[in-house]
């Protein structure tokens, strides 16, 4: 493991559908591109970051928050791209 | 030998081999052998990257055609199938408890789609349609090939099933298919009323059977009394070959009824038109001497398509009607589906829980005005071939008054924006409506002061004024035909179009069954709309009539006030009248 992990909390934006299928994918997509471990916590749930199933179960909607944490290789950087792809609405 | 009643649907005696569709539904294993284990994880691999490739395929398609942004569906439906831990508990299921893939995966899939929809929001609810059409996919290629498609037969076979969808059964290649029974499905669903147009004779509403019968089996169906006999003795095979050889030739003489005028006996003439779906029906129509198409359904151009029909799909389309009909009438009914059967609004509106009362028919196309221009641009289009005033417009389902001229309204817009286009079309379109909704019978006067035309709709009007639904067994026997109410209703509607001079026709299941004839004709109906088949023999019944007696049969019909004894009472009218036909 490649020290500590990064910690971020993100707000899904209130126009947005929420974390929905075509965002929870491209998630996907984005998190199985690092080696770290990837994780999203809405309150007492977590989710694998890479398991899509996992994300839709999240039922994160519009306006709610998320605490995302990576950790082992590579988690400074894909946290910065995790937060990016939240701040642009999970635009491509 | 083995004899299950169901409902008759379509008539006739059908004779041969059973060939069950869709089982595969019914008979999924459920555990494998220990030696089994890892060829049985194999094929669970295997079957799980033909999937994959077949939705890679999906999403080119949907990416080309589409835009990408539908494409992203298929890519998250893809990322769905390669889980990890979708995978694991599959694989582990097949190694820890011997389940064969089949039920592996069934049992998997069903909790995630079983978890989406206790989610609550209708979005992940939704989202339990992903998984199972990914379930249905593994489990085709896991059963390979033993499902067979309906597509696939090479030799006439009777088909069973548990239920048909519209678009399968529009799919039976008629050369393969002798006849067909399913186990659900009531007197007036989508696949009895395409049985009729198909004329193959057909039995619903079964119940339980399939697992009483094998592939191959002899099996006879029995479309006249709704009878299916399985495995059938020598004698009652012998019985049912004579008997089939006597409908053909009591066919052949109602044949004889084709260039008949559909005229009473005391001379008043009856417009009789045929119930259509399809184009090609048209000549059905025309062969038994109809005088025009009362109802062309259009909804089976959306039905089975994966994308809406194209203003050419539409245009083409009633072209063709109107080139078979030369200066025949067409009624063009606009699109009665609902919203969950339209592909691109579907996807916004899941099927409602109770769907008959939801977004369907005209308030579907006025919420969506996208494609009910696009149709009623084609049928402008295509009117401009026939002589003006032959191809007439129906709005389905209208309930009120501001929805009728709300649609109207929308026909005028559309004729601006052709004449602001350029495009030739006809004017002098009929614009006319179903009278289905208890609503517009009660308001006929006012509806008749704004509408061309009416058009009973009797199986809807039945079922909304006596509330039941149709196609539940349980409580089918409450759908009675001739209820009082209904009776009541119809002769409303008719002083209403009398009082209006505008012409009222009735389609719907009433008006093909020959014991309601008189009693419709009592009741002031000058039209009626029938599937085609029904036409020769309606023709021999009409003509032993007389207004008078009619007018009678009615007056006595209303009296007797229960729906029952009404049944009863005509039954034994049409006896007197036409004892051949005294069933």
């Amino acid at each position: 493991m490649g020290g500590q992990p990064v910690l971020h909390t993100v707000t899904l934006g209130s126009d947005g559908g929420g974390l929905h299928l075509v965002p929870c994918s491209r998630l996907v997509k984005l998190a199985n591109g690092f080696a770290c471990n990837v994780s999203i916590r809405k309150g007492s749930v977590h989710a694998d970051g890479k398991n899509i199933l996992d994300l839709m179960i999240l039922a994160a909607g519009p306006g709610e928050q998320l605490e995302l944490v990576t950790s082992g290789d590579g988690a400074e950087e894909a946290m910065a791209k995790l937060v990016q792809l939240f701040e642009s609405n999970f635009a491509e | 030998m083995l004899v299950k009643r169901g409902i008759a649907v379509s008539p006739g005696v059908a004779i041969g081999a059973a060939w069950i569709f869709g089982a595969e539904r019914l008979r999924v294993r459920h555990y494998t052998t220990k030696s089994a284990i890892d060829t049985d994880i194999a094929r669970f691999r295997a079957a799980l990257d033909a999937v994959c490739v077949e939705i890679e395929g999906n999403q080119k398609i949907a990416n080309q055609q589409l835009g990408e942004q539908y494409g992203a569906i298929f890519g998250a439906h893809l990322l769905m199938a390669r889980s990890p831990q979708l995978t694991d508990e599959i694989e582990r299921l097949i190694r820890e408890k011997i389940n064969t893939p089949e039920y592996a995966c069934k049992q998997v899939l069903e909790r995630y789609a079983e978890v989406f929809r206790n989610l609550g929001n209708q979005y992940h609810a939704e989202r339990a349609h992903d998984i199972n059409d990914l379930q249905s996919r593994l489990l085709r290629y896991l059963l390979g090939k033993q499902r067979q498609e309906l597509g696939d037969l090479s030799k006439p076979v009777i088909v069973l099933a548990r239920n048909l969808t519209p678009s399968e059964t529009a799919s039976l290649k008629r050369e393969f298919v002798l006849g067909f029974a399913t186990e659900e499905g009531g007197p007036t669903s989508h696949t009895a009323i395409l049985a009729g147009a198909l004329e193959l004779p057909a039995v619903v509403g079964i119940g339980d059977f399939l697992s009483e019968i094998e592939n191959g089996d002899k099996v006879i169906i029995d479309g006249n009394r709704g009878e299916v006999i399985i495995n059938p003795v020598e004698s009652v095979l012998a019985e049912y070959l004579e008997s089939q050889q006597k409908f053909r030739t009591n066919y052949a003489a109602l044949e004889i009824e084709r260039t008949a005028e559909p005229i009473t006996a005391d001379g008043e003439r009856i417009q009789m038109l045929g119930n259509i779906e399809f184009p090609g029906e048209t000549e059905h129509c025309l062969e038994r001497g109809a005088d025009g198409i009362g109802l062309y359904r259009t909804e089976f151009l959306y039905l089975g398509a994966t994308k809406e029909p194209s203003e050419e799909d539409h245009y083409n389309a009633y072209c063709e009607v109107i080139h078979s009909l030369g200066d025949r009438e067409v009624v063009i009914r606009t699109l009665d589906l609902g919203a969950d059967k339209v592909p691109s609004v579907g996807v916004h509106h899941p099927a409602s829980a109770n769907p008959a009362l939801g977004l369907r028919s005209i308030r579907l196309s006025l919420q969506y005005l996208e494609g009910f221009k696009i149709q009623l641009r084609a049928i402008l289009r295509a009117a401009k071939h026939a002589q003006s005033g032959r191809v007439k417009i129906m709005f389905p389902m209208i309930s009120s008054l501001y929805e009728f001229r709300q649609a109207k309204m929308v026909v005028r817009d559309v004729m601006d924006d052709l004449d602001e286009a350029g495009v030739p079309f006809q004017r002098e379109v009929p614009v006319g409506m179903m009278v289905e909704v208890p609503s517009a019978a009660i308001l006929a006067e006012e509806f008749a002061a704004e509408v061309d035309f009416f058009s009973i709709g009797t199986n809807d009007l039945i079922q909304y004024t006596l509330a039941v639904d149709r196609g539940d067994p349980a409580v089918s026997s409450h759908y009675r035909t001739g209820d009082p109410a209904i009776l009541r209703l119809i002769s409303m509607v008719v002083k209403a179009a009398e009082n209006h001079k505008i012409p009222v026709t009735v389609c719907g299941q009433m008006s093909s069954d020959p014991k309601f004839l008189p009693l419709l004709i009592g009741l002031g109906i000058r039209r009626i709309s029938v599937t085609p088949h029904a036409i020769p023999e309606l023709k021999a019944v009409l003509r032993q009539l007389n207004i008078p007696q009619c007018k009678d049969i009615a007056t006595h019909a209303e009296w007797l006030g229960l729906s029952r004894v009404i049944d009863n009472y005509l039954q034994g009218e049409l006896r007197k009248i036409c004892p051949q036909l005294g069933r």
